[in-house]
């Protein structure tokens, strides 16, 4: 009886080592990723505040001219673009985007998801989906985001969608990582403030609304690889403390065992002296 | 010679930062020159080799899209992708010419698929001229 329970405990110790080593791998290898992925958000934010501060300027100047860009899109439904991550194992960091995003998510909502998960979320809850194809977040470049970007205000030019909002996780610190949403398109100018010096009219190389056209995706593309890449840092950063947590709780598991099996084998020991000393007492 | 304040920033980082002579690169447009004390500007980059000329020299970059603007003697360019020409790497260039060629080529791919595989393949052409002229 108590030979098959330390066996019993001495099995299950060595699953949650095994376990545990996983864990801890998965914890190294994410802080590694961590350290590139910080880095390159940060230099993100560098390149998005001169975008905005570009579009800032564009739009305190006097603007003559209306391109479809912004006004609401003449479509029906709005267009919700997704950022998650291809894997689980990142505590809560994939569900809380999802669970913020349907929250407050149109019933008439099409998403556009980028990242496995995503997919797999939105098309399993029975949401409309703007593409069949799967994008996986992990290899997007500047590139591919400038091509989908495109493809987006092509589908809002078409009149697909009547407005583009994008939803993705802010790398707050490394222990909080915040989902987030912010409207894309349309694009609202505030026009020059009231008092402040006029800006005299930019000269527009090829015509104001040719400019024009072509800045906004270029915009959005900045937008999108900016989300992408704090989307990616968060993740690395959820994923981390996530694996922590469990190389931890595996720890505490283990020497709970090891007491646990140390206390079955004295049972066990005690039990077979006293078995002896019986039987020589007849 | 006049100078302006240069800014040249991508998703990379800031690559860029301080005074400049002359900038060329390619816009949507067709190829133009900014000097100092130009007028209020703006076009949206296309793809093409940029060139920037400061006192320490001349140097150029491949440049791909993005935002050019100039203003108060002050230039920011917003590029999606600014890569000087001693950071380019020409090796992965010519692997991602090839590789974008042969998926194109087995096909089978759905449109978003292939419209990112081509810009794909444009990009490492821009890269390769850039690394290969003079």
């Amino acid at each position: 009886m108590a030979g098959v329970s330390t066996k019993a405990i001495k099995a299950r110790m060595r699953s949650m080592e095994s376990t545990r080593q996983i864990t801890k791998a998965m914890e190294l290898v994410a802080a590694s990723k961590l350290r590139g992925a910080q880095e390159r958000a940060l230099n993100n934010r560098t390149y998005f505040r001169t975008l905005f501060e570009v579009m800032d300027m564009i739009s305190r100047s006097s603007i003559d001219f209306k391109t479809p860009f912004m006004t609401a899109g003449k479509g029906a439904k709005p267009l919700y673009i997704v950022i998650a991550g291809d894997r689980g194992m990142a505590g809560g960091y994939n569900n809380n985007i999802f669970r913020f995003v349907t929250a407050s998510l149109p019933k008439d909502a099409v998403i556009f998801p980028i990242g496995k998960k995503t997919a797999e979320y939105f098309r399993r809850s029975g949401w409309e989906c703007a593409i069949d194809s799967v994008i996986p977040v992990g290899d997007l470049t500047v590139g591919s985001c400038f091509t989908l970007s495109r493809m987006i205000c092509d589908w809002y030019l078409e009149g697909r969608f009547s407005s583009v909002t994008i939803a993705y996780t802010e790398l707050v610190s490394l222990l909080t990582q915040t989902p987030r949403t912010a409207e894309l398109l349309p694009i609202v100018f505030t026009g020059p403030e009231t008092g402040e010096k006029h800006r005299s009219r930019f000269l527009y190389e090829g015509g104001d609304v040719h400019v024009f056209n072509n800045i906004v995706p270029e915009y959005m593309a900045g937008v999108l690889y900016c989300a992408v890449k704090e989307g990616f840092a968060s993740e690395q950063a959820a994923r981390r403390t996530a694996m922590d947590a469990a190389s931890k709780n595996a720890d505490e598991m283990i020497s709970k065992l090891n007491l646990d099996y140390n206390m079955a084998r004295q049972a066990a020991i005690t039990q077979e002296i006293t078995e002896i000393v019986a039987g020589s007492e007849h | 010679m006049n100078s302006f304040r240069l800014k040249i920033v991508s998703p990379d980082g800031c690559l860029f930062e301080g005074d400049a002579q002359l900038i060329t690169l390619r816009t949507t447009q067709g190829e133009v020159t900014i000097l100092a004390n130009h007028t209020e500007y703006l076009a949206a980059i296309g793809m093409g080799r940029a060139t920037v000329v400061t006192e320490a020299g001349r140097r150029t970059a491949a440049c791909i899209g993005g935002i050019l603007m100039a203003a108060d003697n002050k230039v920011d360019v917003v590029a999606t992708t600014f890569e000087w020409k001693e950071d380019i790497d020409a090796d992965r260039a010519v692997a991602a010419l090839k590789e974008a060629e042969e998926q194109l080529a087995a096909g089978g791919l759905d449109e978003t698929r292939r419209k990112i595989v081509e810009s794909k393949k444009r990009r490492a052409e821009v890269r390769l001229s850039v690394v290969r002229a003079e």
